[in-house]
C-alpha cells in the first residue's frame, strides 16, 4: 500500500486523485512551513538541483555505508515532508486536469539548472492551484513567467510532452499539497537523477508496472528508448522487449508507442512482491 | 576515484549566457547554481550564477569542458592533485 494514499487518500483511489490535496487551505499551511525553511537556502545545493552532494558520493565510493544511509535518510525525510514526487500515467494526468484549477504552463527549473536552457526551449512544467496567481501578478520576475491553460489546452500540452518521451510526475510543495506537474527525463530532472543516481527516493514509483505480452510483441524495439528508468531493454535472444519490474516506475510511456498493444500496465498492488516496492 | 572539478568564478562572468561547458559535457556532470540564496518570485542576477560539478560519479575526466571554456576557468584533476 502506498503510504501517501493511506495518509491522504481520504477514500479516493489514489491520494493524488483527492482534490483536497490541491486545495487553497493546504497552500496556506505550506506557505508558512516553507518560509520557516527558507532561511536555510543553500546556494551550493541549487547547483544541479540535486538532493545529495559530493560528501554522499565520496562516502559511497569509500564504501562507508553508514554515512551513505544517514545522508540518504536526511535528504529523503526532508524531501517527503516538503517536496517530493510520484510518477503518474498520462490517463491520470488527464483526470487531474479535470478537477484542478488553475493550470499554468511554466519553464523547467531543473533543466535550466543542468543546461542553462533558455526559456523558449523549456516550457515543460505545469504549475497547479492557487500558487499560480502570484506568477501571473509578477510575470517578468520569474523565469519568463507563466501562461494559464484551459484543461483542454493542458491535455494537449501533456500529450505532446508524452510523445517527446517525458515522464509525468506530481510534486508536493509542503506535503500533501500538490502544486507541480513536471514532465521529466534522466538525467536533466533533479528528481529522477537523485532517485536513479543516488537511490534517494525523492520520486516515488507510480502505482503501476508495465508488463510485456511476449506473444503480442512484434520486436519493433521502439519502446526501450521511451524508458527513462533503465528498466526496459530489447532482448537479442528473444527479439522481444524485456522489462525489469523492480526498476519499472509505471509511467506507461513504453506502452504509448507499442503498436500491437503488447505492453499493459498492471496495478502494483496485485503483485505481492512489488506491492511495497516504491 | 571521483575527479575534482574546480571553477574559477572570477573567470566565468556569465555562465547562464555562455553555458558552453554545460552543453559540451557528454555525461552532464556540471550544473548551474547561484552564489546567493534565490529569492522567491525573483530572477537572480545573471552575475550571481556559478558553475559547479554535480555528477562527479560519471565524470570521465575527458577534459571537454576544460577545452571549451573561453576563459580557462575550469580545472579537472584526479586524485593526488595530478592534473589529468
Amino acid at each position: 500500500m502506498c503510504m501517501w494514499c493511506e495518509r491522504y487518500g481520504e477514500g479516493f483511489e489514489r491520494w493524488y486523485l483527492n482534490p483536497a490535496n490541491y486545495a487553497r487551505r493546504l497552500y496556506k499551511v505550506r506557505k508558512e512551513e516553507i518560509e520557516a525553511e527558507g532561511a536555510e537556502a543553500n546556494p551550493q545545493a541549487a547547483g544541479g538541483m540535486l538532493g545529495v552532494g559530493r560528501d554522499f558520493l565520496e562516502a559511497r565510493e569509500r564504501g562507508d555505508l553508514e554515512t551513505v544511509q544517514r545522508l540518504r535518510k536526511t535528504v529523503q525525510d526532508l524531501s517527503w515532508m516538503i517536496h517530493f514526487g510520484q510518477v503518474v500515467t498520462v490517463e491520470e494526468v488527464h483526470q487531474i486536469l479535470e478537477f484542478m484549477y488553475p493550470i499554468g504552463l511554466m519553464t523547467c527549473a531543473c533543466r535550466r539548472s543542468m543546461r542553462g536552457l533558455p526559456n523558449d526551449d523549456n516550457w515543460t512544467c505545469i504549475g497547479m492551484g492557487p500558487g499560480m496567481y502570484k506568477w501571473e501578478r509578477w510575470p517578468e520576475t520569474y523565469r519568463g513567467g507563466m501562461v494559464f491553460l484551459s484543461p483542454e489546452e493542458a491535455k494537449e500540452v501533456i500529450d505532446t510532452l508524452n510523445r517527446r518521451g517525458l515522464v509525468h510526475c506530481l510534486y508536493t510543495f509542503g506535503t500533501p499539497y500538490l502544486g507541480g506537474l513536471c514532465n521529466c527525463d534522466y538525467p536533466d530532472c533533479g528528481g529522477l537523477r537523485t532517485v536513479l543516481d543516488a537511490d534517494v527516493r525523492v520520486v516515488w514509483k507510480g502505482h503501476y508496472i508495465a508488463e510485456v505480452d511476449t506473444e503480442a510483441c512484434n520486436g519493433c524495439a521502439l519502446c526501450p528508448k521511451r524508458c527513462q528508468f533503465k528498466a526496459l531493454n530489447f532482448s537479442p535472444s528473444t527479439l522481444k522487449a524485456y522489462i525489469d519490474p523492480m526498476k519499472c516506475f509505471g509511467c506507461g510511456l513504453c506502452r504509448n508507442v507499442c503498436k500491437p498493444n503488447a505492453i499493459t500496465l498492471v496495478d502494483r498492488a496485485t503483485l505481492p512482491a512489488l506491492a511495497n516496492v516504491w | 576515484m571521483l575527479p575534482m572539478i574546480h571553477v574559477d568564478d572570477a573567470k566565468c562572468p556569465d555562465p547562464l549566457g555562455c553555458r558552453k561547458c554545460l552543453l559540451v559535457c557528454p555525461t552532464r556532470v556540471l550544473g548551474l547554481g547561484t552564489n546567493v540564496a534565490q529569492k522567491k518570485y525573483q530572477e537572480t542576477d545573471p552575475s550571481r550564477y556559478i558553475v559547479r560539478g554535480v555528477r562527479f560519479q560519471v565524470c570521465t575526466a575527458c577534459m571537454k569542458c576544460v577545452e571549451v571554456c573561453p576563459n580557462g576557468a575550469i580545472q579537472v584533476t584526479l586524485d593526488r592533485g595530478v592534473a589529468a
